[in-house]
């Protein structure tokens, strides 16, 4: 039986206007809404135009924050230019974030790789998480700008282009300065590592001893690399495991 | 007043010196440094020996866990760190209590706590949606971790927690006292091959947490509210919504999903742990979810299962009269049903070198790097199913799910809860 869509049509009139503390019976309506949107094309459909609609009025931030939890969970394309428009809005970015990181468009990835650049630093970050979880390939030319700037972003630049561990984000970490200071250095090595591990995990033993083995050399000889020293070195030990346990 | 050793010198320099000093009885050229407590007597080891540790969380469960850590004498506690003035401060006393100075630091920020390198191992038990980004955090300054159950939030952060563990080289036990302590009237028939294989296991406890729609109440000055909510969807200060009091009524953080799975992780840690740990499904994560809807005549509430790939069927609140006769059983919460074949008897593991609870079994790997009974892998492994269970029960259908991928087949919208965004500045990448 179809959805009855008129029982939304006071839930939603009360969410535009909810703040914290307000009766939230209403919204039970809403939440069996949007689990049955999962199997209904046409529901979700029309929720995503409602929602998208309250995000773009004069909500509360409290209903916008609702919204973007839904949207979160039946959010596509249609819902990204709604949310994109709140990544530069202190209250609302991390909400709009909420939804976009999850939401499993490419629209979603440039929205937010778009907002990297517009955005105030502090919000950056946010972008910058958010396209690591995504695993995003498109945004490595701008993560790699960032690794030669403020700490604050090169730090989790280089955890995420180790996140997103493609042949041009493993290319860009072996660039950069593995003892750069400020923690960028230890950033840096922590994302390598991490593609090494990916690569062995993936069955690619030659690309994770290479990264093994140019930090192993990076760091010889310094007093106050040992600990990248120890970490490569038992990288090329896992490597000749990963040989053994495969012959 | 004696200065604390952290301002004196780094941890390897301080237990240099301290070795060599009592060694070549050069304690009276440094008596600003070395105490008789320093040096050790029959029952404590040298400072040198022990293992020097600082607690993040440090209420409820931090306190209990802190205590454990401050009645062991091969332990140094000398740091808590808190959110909440009254926590720190009475974490802070405790441990100056024992130790009969001034000198244990009382921090807010963990990270200032995580930076101090004479620190070798911290015990976290704050709140379930701080603890991947703390646990990988603490593992990357080089210290080892207990961090009280459940270990995950969300089932993407295991993999990057068990990964950021291996690649340190840390000692990361998860914070289940009750799996070995507890279920022994289950685990030991079991493992004695009592019942045979396991069939089916009937855990009953609540269910996963709700969304949060507290009013917002003044912030009070003794809680720095921003570092409490963390990766948190910022919401306003609510007592309600950050009491650390066990209940999941609605009246504490462990009742919100934002902070918490709700009775089904908290709980549900310690029954799930049991019972997988009885069944010998550590190493394992289930590959079915199965959703059991109402029944119409609402009579029987939904209920699910998980399927693990040696067949093995666990059911949460499955009701009474749908279950087999249990051959063994712990207290209602958890029913075992065996095919009672005959199978060859296995040793329980146990905690490591004789020692008799959980706190003991961390403290021995941080000394010897053997991996702890409840090992982050384990922990993480153990954490999928409840889970996969929340999951399904939010979106009331039954999951596929592939390990090695650690994704829903063929399910967009389940593969879209094995995670949440992050606030900024945090971040687990």
């Amino acid at each position: 039986m179809p959805f009855d869509l008129t029982t939304l049509d006071e839930p939603l009139k009360t969410l535009a206007a909810y703040d914290w503390g307000a009766d939230a019976a209403p919204f039970k309506a809403i939440d069996a809404a949007v689990i049955a949107a999962h199997a209904d094309k046409a529901l979700r459909a029309e929720l995503e135009k409602r929602f998208t609609d309250l995000l773009g009025g004069g909500t509360t931030r409290a209903a916008k924050e609702y919204v973007c939890r839904k949207l979160m969970m039946i959010g596509t394309a249609t819902s990204v230019p709604a949310l994109a428009a709140l990544l530069g809005d202190s209250d609302n970015s991390h909400m709009a974030r909420f939804a976009l990181e999850r939401i499993p468009v490419p629209e979603a990835g440039n929205a937010l790789n778009k907002a990297l650049a517009t955005v105030s630093e502090p919000l950056k970050v946010g972008m910058i998480s958010s396209l690591a979880a995504r695993r995003d390939p498109a945004c490595v030319t701008a993560l790699t700008a960032l690794l030669k700037g403020s700490p604050l972003l090169a730090i989790p630049a280089a955890n995420a282009l180790g996140s997103i561990h493609s042949a041009e984000a493993v290319q860009a970490l072996a660039a950069a300065d593995p003892f750069a200071g400020e923690g960028v250095g230890e950033a840096i090595v922590n994302a390598r590592l991490a593609c090494a591990e990916a690569f062995l995990a993936g069955g690619k033993r030659t690309d994770a001893l290479a990264i093994y083995q140019a930090l192993a050399k990076a760091a010889s000889g310094k007093p106050d690399a040992k600990a990248v020293e120890l970490a490569a070195t038992r990288g090329i030990l896992t490597c000749a495991d990963a040989v053994a346990t495969a012959s | 007043m004696t200065k604390p050793l952290a301002d004196v010198a780094p941890a390897a320099t301080r237990r240099e010196f301290l070795r060599a000093a009592a060694t070549v009885g050069a304690a009276a050229a440094a008596p600003y440094v070395i105490t008789s407590k320093a040096l050790g007597d029959a029952t404590t080891p040298p400072a040198s020996d022990r293992i020097v540790m600082g607690g993040i969380g440090i209420g409820n469960m931090g306190k209990g866990d802190q205590g454990a850590f401050l009645n062991r004498p091969d332990v140094q506690y000398v740091a808590v760190c808190d959110v909440r003035q009254k926590w720190r401060e009475e974490g802070k006393a405790r441990a100056d209590a024992k130790y009969g100075n001034q000198d244990c630091a009382a921090l807010i920020d963990f990270r200032e706590l995580l930076s101090r390198d004479d620190i070798d191992a911290v015990h976290i038990a704050t709140p379930d949606h701080w603890h991947a980004i703390m646990t990988i955090a603490a593992c990357r300054s080089g210290k080892d971790v207990y961090l009280q159950k459940p270990e995950t939030l969300t089932l993407h952060e295991g993999p990057l927690m068990i990964a950021a563990a291996r690649r340190y080289g840390r000692v990361v036990s998860g914070g289940s006292q009750r799996v070995l302590g507890d279920y022994r009237g289950i685990v030991d028939p079991i493992w004695a091959g009592e019942i045979g294989n396991v069939k089916s296991i009937d855990i009953s406890v609540g269910g996963p947490s709700m969304p949060c729609y507290l009013p917002a109440q003044p912030t009070p000055p003794d809680i720095d509210w921003d570092l409490w909510l963390g990766p948190a969807p910022w919401e306003p200060f609510n007592s309600g919504r950050c009491d650390g009091n066990y209940g999941t009524g609605g009246n504490s953080w462990r009742s919100y999903v934002d902070y918490s799975g709700g009775s089904l992780t908290d709980w549900g840690a310690h029954h799930f742990g049991g019972a997988i740990f009885a069944a010998d499904l550590r190493e394992l994560q289930p590959t079915k979810v199965t959703y059991h809807p109402a029944a119409a005549d609402g009579k029987t509430a939904a209920y699910m299962s998980v399927t693990y790939p040696n067949g093995t069927e666990l059911f949460h609140n499955r009701p009474a009269h749908l279950r087999p006769a249990p051959s063994v059983a712990h207290q209602g919460a958890i029913q075992v049903a065996g095919d009672g074949k005959p199978r060859a008897a296995k040793p329980v593991p146990q905690y490591r070198n004789g020692e008799s609870n959980i706190y003991g079994d961390f403290i021995e790997c941080a000394k010897t790097r053997q991996r702890p009974f409840r090992d982050i892998e384990l922990a993480v492994n153990t954490m999928t199913t409840p889970h996969m269970i929340a999951i399904g029960y939010r979106l009331e259908r039954s999951l596929t799910w592939d390990r090695a991928s650690q994704q829903f087949k063929n399910d967009e919208g389940a593969n879209r809860l094995l995670d949440r965004a992050r606030r900024e500045p945090w971040s687990i990448s």
